[in-house]
């Protein structure tokens, strides 16, 4: 029986990313130090964002709505994401701004596959997968503390695939403008800079820069809607406000990546 | 007749400074938004989580001092990081690992300007940009009143001693980049020297709310000097000797050029001049 034609192309894709793991995972076992340096290299910015919170609760006893225990599950929340963010998707960025200014990017548009799937999906770094035993031990750890419900534990893993969603498109879009910036490591920093905006929660910031980071450069809503849903069920309405925000992205992405194209010049052709 | 000689050599070696000079801005300026964003970016970025996190904390607590700064001294503190980053962290050497991987530096063996002298004018290039910027964002500070006017003597110290912190940043940033001799990529461990270095000089937090025993261990390291003492000197309220300020960023410095001349010719030995 012949696999319905959208069945079909999911199984192709499948199988398409289940090559891209196969050569990175071979790419990455031939340079061991690089591989272990990548694991201590997590290690450290764990380390720091958690001694930060840390020295911080030392002298305070609540910042904000959150104590200690609840700052904590939101740092591990934040570092989960991150985490798989910086195994399977970080590393594409940083290619897609060199294929663009050394024309490169004309060999993933000739293959007969969708590019942006080509473009932000081929290159992992599986050596940090070793790492996520610490955020989701953290998330663990903190989750039991805090007392979650049984439902909150379900929705613990979906939550932090959106918030990784949320976080890519973000990102992709923003990386849609190396098309017309050309020399792009200084988006590629900025990039990294939003992530930093993302690791604290949206009541730290003041009232425009929090209207600012939630909606129009939506890295806010990366962490603090889905922690503030499995803290209290009540807020599910953020959730609805982060699904919509992510679909408003991907209908740029797709408008952005058209209009990209038609501006790319193909350095080397 | 015997004089002439050095003084032409030094005019040849000033002119090839200058060229590097030149060479270096136009580099810089020919992306300016990808300079902005490279420079300017993250440390604005990083100020403004700062001042909006620690705004909220003594905001949202009712605190009124925290480890003896109040919610004016602690975003002072702040704004000060900000001025020093900007005066000292420099990303100079980010391209070192790509030119040896890629045989690039066989180039500078040949030519009459070595690659470290090379690298150093385009770090000080580089610097006089930053020293611009830090002028025009201090400027601005003191306008809106976010930072006191710091006293002439603390000025003067201040600016030194982020000098001395940036040639610290350089040697660092080239002894990392020269690792590319063995390393096939070198990004991953720049990125542990900031993470740590930015946990451990106090650019986030203030070492007066770190533990007193890890305070006393940092002593003993380089990273309280390369924020820590440079913005309270600023700020005009750095209680710990001056000379042994200076002597210990000068000793560090010191130690890593060591390191970085060792390295570098170690490295040289190990270099296979790929593609060529």
């Amino acid at each position: 029986m012949k696999p319905h034609p959208q069945q079909a192309r999911w199984r192709h894709y499948l199988g398409l990313y289940r090559e891209f793991i196969n050569n990175c995972v071979a790419e990455a076992m031939s340079y061991r130090l690089h591989f272990a340096l990548m694991i201590v290299m997590d290690l450290i910015f764990y380390l720091s964002l958690l001694g930060a919170v840390d020295f911080l609760f030392a002298h305070l006893e609540r910042i904000g709505p959150w104590g200690r225990d609840q700052f904590m599950f939101f740092m591990g929340f934040l570092i989960a994401v991150e985490h798989l963010h910086m195994t399977f998707i970080s590393e594409n960025f940083w290619i897609f701004s060199s294929d663009i200014r050394l024309g490169k990017l004309d060999f993933t548009l000739l293959k007969p596959v969708n590019g942006i799937f080509v473009c932000f999906f081929r290159f992992m770094r599986p050596a940090t997968l070793i790492n996520g035993l610490v955020p989701w031990g953290l998330l663990i750890y903190y989750g039991l503390r805090l007392e979650l419900g049984a439902l909150q534990w379900i929705l613990l893993f979906p939550l932090v695939l959106l918030a990784l969603a949320l976080l890519t498109s973000v990102e992709i879009v923003l990386s849609m403008s190396m098309f017309w910036i050309i020399e792009s490591m200084g988006l590629n920093f900025l990039r990294m800079q939003l992530q930093k905006v993302a690791r604290w929660p949206d009541f730290v910031y003041h009232y425009y820069a929090r209207k600012l980071f939630s909606y129009a450069i939506p890295v806010l809503m990366v962490g603090s809607a889905p922690v503030k849903v499995l803290f209290n069920l009540e807020h599910w309405p953020e959730l609805l406000k982060l699904l919509l925000i992510l679909i408003a992205c991907w209908a740029l992405i797709a408008y952005l990546w058209h209009k990209g194209l038609n501006a790319y010049e193909s350095a080397s052709s | 007749m015997r004089q002439s000689i050095p003084r032409t050599q030094l005019h040849r070696e000033k002119d090839k400074w200058l060229a590097t000079f030149r060479i270096n801005w136009s580099k810089q300026m020919a992306y300016k938004l990808n300079f902005l964003l490279l420079v300017l970016g993250p440390i604005l970025v990083f100020f403004f989580i700062r001042y909006n996190l620690w705004s909220s904390i003594y905001q949202l607590q009712g605190v009124t001092e925290i480890q003896g700064y109040n919610r004016g001294q602690m975003l002072s503190y702040q704004a000060w990081v900000m001025i020093v980053a900007l005066l000292a962290m420099g990303y100079s050497g980010m391209n070192l690992a790509e030119e040896i991987r890629l045989g690039r530096i066989s180039a500078y063996l040949l030519y009459p300007f070595g690659f470290w002298p090379f690298h150093t004018a385009s770090f000080l290039a580089f610097q006089w940009l930053q020293f611009f910027i830090s002028f025009l964002t201090l400027s601005a500070l003191l306008l809106r009143g976010w930072v006191l006017w710091p006293t002439p003597q603390g000025l003067f110290h201040g600016l030194l001693f982020s000098l001395c912190v940036s040639f610290f940043w350089y040697q660092a940033n080239f002894l990392i980049g020269i690792l590319a001799f063995w390393l096939e990529e070198t990004w991953i461990l720049r990125v542990m020297l900031i993470t740590v270095a930015q946990f451990f000089s106090g650019s986030l937090i203030p070492l007066e709310l770190f533990p007193s025993w890890l305070v006393d261990i940092l002593q003993y390291l380089p990273f309280p000097y390369l924020t820590y003492v440079p913005v309270k000197i600023f700020m005009g309220t750095y209680t710990g000797s001056m000379p042994l300020a200076y002597s210990a960023i000068l000793i560090w410095s010191l130690i890593l050029s060591a390191v970085v001349y060792g390295v570098w010719r170690r490295g040289l030995r190990n270099y296979t001049a790929a593609g060529m």
